[in-house]
This record gives C-alpha cells, sequence and structure tokens, in this order.
C-alpha cells in the first residue's frame, strides 16, 4: 500500500501535522485509535477521528476498486452500446449527435436569446419519457430552472404532441399499454422541476443532485438552463469563478458518468473582440469551454436556425437546420446538407439493444430521401 | 521513494543499533530526525547524549547510504536506452513527425490545447495504435468523461476488418474513470504499487499510460489563497514521472491551454507543470475560411530532440482514412501506418 498521507484527501493543516509528527502513508495510520492518534500527532480528537474516517473510506474505495478490477475498453463499449441514447425530434440533428444526446455525458447547448436553447431542453424533458417499446428511455426528468425561464404550457404542448406521435406509431400490444402511461399528465408529473435564483442555490443543488439520483433511478436527464446565468451577474473575484466553475464542471461531469443519465446544460453567448474584429463566442469563459463532454452551438443565418456541433469526442463538427414548431422541436422541412451517420459495419457486438438509428426516422411525419453530400 | 523535503522521523528498527533508549536520547538533544542527525557534530553529540561515537557514526554512515542516491554511470544509461526504449507511434503520421517518429517510453509528453481542438482524438488514436499495431496493454486514465469506447471501436474498424482483432485491441486498454485530483493520485499510486500489473486477458506489459486531461482535475484546485493545489499538482507529476521512469512507459497527459499577456496560446497549469512534460505539442483548429471541418494544428513547443515551433496540419475525420479523399490524403492514414 503506498498511499502517501500528503496525498490524501485530509485538510491541510491536519496533513502537516501528521507528516511532522513521521505519519508518511496511510499504512501507518489507519490501525491506530483517535486517542493515539491525537497524541501522537497533536490534533484533536475530532480531527483524528475525520483523519481516520477518510482514509478508511479511501482504502475501502481503493479495495472495491480492485475487486472489480478496471473495466476494459470492450467492456465500456458493451455499457454504452445498452444505454441508448436521448432523441431529440429532429432527425437530422440525432444524426449529427450520434443517435441523440448521449446518456452519460455532458451535453452543453449554448446560442443566443430565443434560438430555442430552453425549447430543445424541454423537448428533451419530454422525450427521456418515451417508453422503451418505442426505443425510448423511459425515463424522468430533473429540470433547474435558473432563468425562469421553464413554460409550462410550451412543454404541455409538446407533451401532448410527443403522446399523439406516439399513438400514430403504435402497432403492437405492447407498445399500446405502454401509451396508457405516456399521457399529457403523466409527462408533466415526471418532470422535476428546481428554480435556483443564484449561484449558490445552484452548486448547492448539484451536490444533492447524486443523492437524489440514487433515490429516483428512472431520472435519465437533468437539465440546467442555465449555467450562464447565475454566474455572469454578481463575481468580483474572476478567479474564484473560475475555480467554482471547474469544480461544478467536474462534478457534473462525474454525476452523468456515475448515474449513467445525460447532463444537458445550456449557456448564452458573448462577444469576443480579437483581432479587431467582434464575434459571438460561448460565455464563462475559455476554460469553461472544456467543462461539457459535448457542445452543440445554435445560431441564425438569416432566417435560418441552425444547429453545429462543436466539440464531441465521438462525432464529427457538422451543421444542420432545424426549426421551432408549435409541436416542438423538428426538422426543418427544407433538407440542408448533411453527413448521414454512418452505419456501423456488420460487427457483432451489439446483442439486441432498441436501435436508436431504427427508431430516429421515425420520429419525423416528413420523411425525406438523405442526401450523401460532404458538408463544407 | 519519498519526496524531497519530507522528514524521516528516527524510529527504532531504520538503522541496526539504533535502541529505543538511544533514540531516547538523542530526542533529548532535540535530534528527532535523519536529517537531523546526519547534519549535527558526532563528537559533541556522543558527549551530550552519552552515546558512544563510534556507534554514531556507523549510524550516519548506514542512514546516508539508505537515504542517499545511487549513482550510475552514464554508459550503463545509455546500453539501458538502446535496449529498453521503445517508440510508440501516435496512428498519426504527422505528429509523429513532430515527435521524432513518435511516443518514447520513460517520457511524459504532453498535448495542450483548447476545447474540441483534438485532444482526446489524438488519445484515442494513441491508445488504439498501441494496443492493435503494438499489441501491448494501455492504461487510460479519463478525468473528464471523454472516453467513448465507440469512437476506439470505430478507429479499429478503420485499421481492420477482423472483429477477433478488433475485439483484442479493445480488451488491452483499461479505462479508469475518476473526477477528482484525490482519485487520481489513488489511482496512479495504486497502479505503481501493483507494478502496473492487473489482470489482462490479453497478456503484454504496459506500454503507455494516458490521461485525459490533468488539467480537468487540477485547475479547480489552483489559485485563490490556498497552496494546497499546487502541493497536489506536484504530486501528480513526481507519480506520473515516476510511473514513467520505473515501469518504462510512455505517459501522455493532456493540458488545457491559458494566454499570456500579449493574448498569446500556452500550456495551462502554470510555470511549475511547464517543466514536467519533456515535449509538449500545442493543439489548434484551423479557422481561415474554407477550411475543412476537423482540420488542425500541431505544434511543438517543447522538445528536447526536434527544432520547437515546427507545425503539422492533420485531420480528425470520422472514418479517419476514407473520407480524406478529398484532398486531405496523407494526412491521416490510420489504416496503413503501423
Amino acid at each position: 500500500m503506498q498511499r502517501t498521507v500528503s496525498s490524501s484527501p485530509l485538510a491541510p493543516s491536519v496533513k502537516v501535522k501528521l507528516i511532522n509528527a513521521g505519519f508518511h502513508t496511510a499504512a501507518d495510520l489507519v490501525d491506530l485509535l483517535p486517542l493515539q492518534l491525537c497524541q501522537e500527532a497533536g490534533i484533536s480528537q475530532e480531527e483524528a477521528n475525520e483523519v481516520l474516517q477518510a482514509l478508511r473510506h479511501d482504502s475501502r474505495l481503493c479495495q472495491e476498486r480492485a475487486a472489480e478490477g478496471c473495466i476494459t475498453a470492450l467492456e465500456l463499449l458493451h455499457c454504452e452500446q445498452s444505454q441508448g441514447s436521448l432523441v431529440t425530434f429532429s432527425s437530422e440533428l440525432d444524426a449529427v449527435l450520434g443517435g441523440g444526446v448521449s446518456v452519460g455525458k455532458t451535453t452543453e447547448i449554448c446560442g443566443t436569446p430565443g434560438i430555442g436553447k430552453t425549447q430543445l431542453c424541454i423537448q428533451l424533458a419530454v422525450d427521456v419519457q418515451i417508453p422503451v417499446c418505442f426505443g425510448g428511455l423511459g425515463g424522468k426528468a430533473v429540470y433547474i430552472d435558473t432563468e425562469g425561464g421553464f413554460l409550462v404550457q410550451r412543454a404541455a404542448e409538446m407533451a401532448r404532441a410527443a403522446a399523439e406521435h406516439c399513438a400514430l406509431l403504435a402497432e403492437d400490444t405492447e407498445q399500446r399499454a405502454a401509451l396508457e402511461d405516456f399521457t399529457l399528465e403523466k409527462i408533466l408529473s415526471n418532470i422535476f422541476l428546481i428554480r435556483c435564483h443564484d449561484y449558490v442555490e445552484l452548486l448547492a443543488e448539484t451536490y444533492l443532485l447524486p443523492n437524489l439520483l440514487q433515490k429516483c433511478a428512472e431520472v435519465k436527464l437533468v437539465v440546467i438552463d442555465s449555467i450562464a446565468f447565475p454566474f455572469r451577474h454578481d463575481f468580483e473575484d474572476f478567479s474564484q469563478r473560475t475555480r467554482l466553475l471547474n469544480s461544478l464542471a467536474q462534478q457534473l461531469n462525474q454525476l452523468a458518468n456515475q448515474q449513467q443519465t445525460a447532463v444537458v446544460l445550456t449557456n448564452q453567448m458573448t462577444t469576443k473582440v480579437s483581432n479587431g474584429q467582434s464575434k459571438l463566442v460561448p460565455a464563462l469563459g475559455e476554460s469553461w469551454g472544456h467543462a461539457a463532454t459535448e457542445k452543440l452551438i445554435l445560431h441564425w443565418e438569416e432566417d435560418k436556425r441552425l444547429a453545429s456541433l462543436y466539440k464531441s469526442p465521438r462525432q464529427m463538427e457538422a451543421t444542420v437546420q432545424y426549426q421551432i414548431t408549435g409541436q416542438g422541436f423538428r426538422d426543418a422541412s427544407v433538407t440542408l446538407e448533411l453527413r448521414p451517420c454512418d452505419p456501423p459495419p456488420s460487427v457483432s457486438y451489439k446483442p439486441h439493444p432498441p436501435s436508436p438509428s431504427a427508431s430516429a426516422p421515425a420520429w419525423n411525419c416528413s420523411k425525406r430521401p438523405r442526401v450523401e453530400a460532404q458538408h463544407s | 521513494m519519498r519526496c524531497k523535503g519530507v522528514m524521516v522521523i528516527l524510529r527504532e528498527g531504520i538503522c541496526p543499533g539504533l535502541t529505543e533508549e538511544i533514540i531516547k536520547a538523542l530526542q533529548a538533544e532535540d535530534i528527532r530526525t535523519v536529517e537531523d542527525l546526519v547534519s549535527s557534530d558526532a563528537e559533541e553529540l556522543a558527549q551530550k547524549c552519552s552515546v558512544s561515537y563510534k556507534a554514531l557514526v556507523a549510524f550516519r554512515r548506514v542512514l546516508l547510504a539508505q537515504h542517499a542516491a545511487f549513482p550510475v554511470a552514464g554508459l550503463d544509461l545509455y546500453d539501458e536506452l538502446l535496449s529498453s526504449t521503445s517508440i510508440l507511434s501516435t496512428g498519426n503520421p504527422s505528429v509523429d513527425k513532430l515527435l521524432d517518429s513518435g511516443l518514447y517510453t520513460g517520457e511524459i509528453t504532453e498535448l495542450a490545447g483548447g476545447p474540441a481542438t483534438g485532444k482526446t482524438q489524438l488519445c484515442f488514436s494513441v491508445a488504439v495504435s498501441i494496443a492493435h499495431e503494438h499489441k501491448q496493454n494501455v492504461l487510460y486514465i479519463c478525468t473528464n468523461g471523454g472516453m467513448c469506447a465507440s469512437r476506439l471501436l470505430q478507429m479499429l474498424q478503420a485499421r481492420t476488418v477482423k472483429t477477433d482483432e478488433q475485439t483484442y485491441a479493445l480488451q488491452r486498454i483499461q479505462v479508469f474513470q475518476v473526477f477528482d485530483v484525490f482519485s487520481l493520485l489513488s489511482c496512479l499510486q495504486h497502479l505503481r504499487a501493483a507494478g502496473l500489473q492487473s489482470s489482462t486477458v490479453a497478456g503484454g506489459s504496459v506500454k503507455a499510460v494516458i490521461v485525459d486531461s490533468v488539467s480537468a482535475v487540477l485547475s479547480c484546485m489552483l489559485g485563490g489563497k490556498q497552496n494546497e493545489g499546487m502541493s497536489l499538482m506536484m504530486q501528480v507529476a513526481a507519480e506520473l514521472k515516476m510511473i514513467a521512469k520505473d515501469f518504462n512507459t510512455a505517459v501522455l497527459v493532456t493540458n488545457h491551454v491559458t494566454r499570456d499577456g500579449r493574448g498569446q496560446l500556452k500550456a495551462g497549469l502554470g510555470q511549475s507543470w511547464s517543466h514536467v512534460p519533456r515535449t509538449r505539442l500545442l493543439l489548434q483548429r484551423v479557422d481561415r475560411p474554407g477550411a475543412p471541418h476537423g482540420l488542425r494544428t500541431a505544434t511543438l513547443t517543447k522538445s528536447s530532440r526536434q527544432p520547437c515551433h515546427l507545425m503539422e496540419e492533420f485531420s480528425l475525420s470520422q472514418q479517419s482514412g476514407e473520407a480524406l479523399q478529398s484532398g486531405f490524403s496523407g494526412k491521416r492514414k490510420l489504416n496503413t501506418e503501423a
């Protein structure tokens, strides 16, 4: 056991005392009684208790990790393939995202006001509840609203549209049975709205989320709309803001990974002047750019709404057009250049997952031929 | 293998003949650590604590021998270098060119770059290249949730159509997901204690350790009034160096970027970290109008083998080999590069 005291999650002042008293590794400490430790190291009994608890917890975690063994990429692949993804109701955008918003990862949606960030979030909160037999996730959504932009009447419209859409698709008895639980009332009651007024409330909420999600495993989507608003005001110390945001980012990444939920964040845009030219870039600074695993930028081009995938570990950058209708987030009726997601070659990795690619086109009522095109 | 500056307390058993009584006698004279003992005047001490002068000199000799670094002749080092260093292809010809044919074992190489500049994609490429072409094991420590096995599979599919080869390669890549610096240190220390050996189906030894990214876990600890973060950062550095040297593996880390006073990009985590990697590549997006998606540049900003500021363009295309036919062939031939 090589675990050193200096690298353990303990208070710095306590660490110094322990090291000065000659305790260098966790192995030196774990067998001591709290009373012995507080005498030998000159710390209070309370501190001694905390130290021993922290170290024992740490070594238990390590043993667990050693017992499971680390996970190979092959095992990870099986996990990823059994997860499915969260459709957006725009088949073109789903193709760009590789089947939809990733479960188990964080996705940031950036855009100017009125471009449809909140609309997309509400759409996702509805879509996450699509029953499994329709190729959905059959989950619930936690919606953290910091701007007060959540409109329940829009959620109701989208929920009604989604339910009607599924009703049209229902073919067998299983699907018809599932539809009885996929109604407007059920959908709305499975969206848990949390209103946070400032960054302290938001940070506190993210600390509580892992517990909430452990109790309620059906939550497959956490939306924070928006992350930018509470952090763009009331901050004088910018380096403190950066640190808080960085640790928030790590927490959300961990949450997404460990609870296997999709985490969707929205962010505002800000103007940046470089070389005499101003351009719109996502807010919250450059280091926040690393925070989310995937990043989607929504922007206008003349009167068209476009969605560009800017950052993703699995998909190429691409841009598609979309529109926002009364029913929600949809493909633009005009087909834009699109690189279709290449179908996976015949590899026998997939056991029998609900194939997202098979169900995705069905969401689009107006099927159009996919154009094989290279984006420029 | 103690960190520099850590005091070693005199204790029974660390040196033959150093009994409890002698330690008590020494402590009475305020001699508590090895450092105190070896730097004290033996003659004076012998009189003060009535311990024999001979014994004190003997302790001193043993303790110095125990705690001193061991000198190695340059020729031996050179022989060892020739026999044990391997150069591992990154799977990306342009990057290999900058790195003087690939990642060297026993060293830390860093990829620095802003968001979406291809750091993670290059890490994937390295992992796939080592697992598939070299048939060796890779430890992949992911700290930012960016690990994506389906992309690894995609890269493998571009190299081989044989399903069993893809399966073997994926089994050689072991993934650890940690999200804070304490878990990272715990993970590294356990790997080192276990000699990087973990139960692998495929056999072979670990040739590379990839940490993507170090800055994700460190940047929230740095700055402000506390210097705890700095200490943790240097502990991460020390662990990585030991892993690189002791097990003769290539260590690849990724880092964020910041801007200096003149708006120039530089690698993140500050001055002290900048000395840690032996070789550093700066990755950037190509923003010129008309440039195709996925085009990136890599610039060598620190190297002991090649002149700095060498620059190469490469493309991160989805299907690795095939999609490059539109004018960018040759930049990244994943399926042919050995």
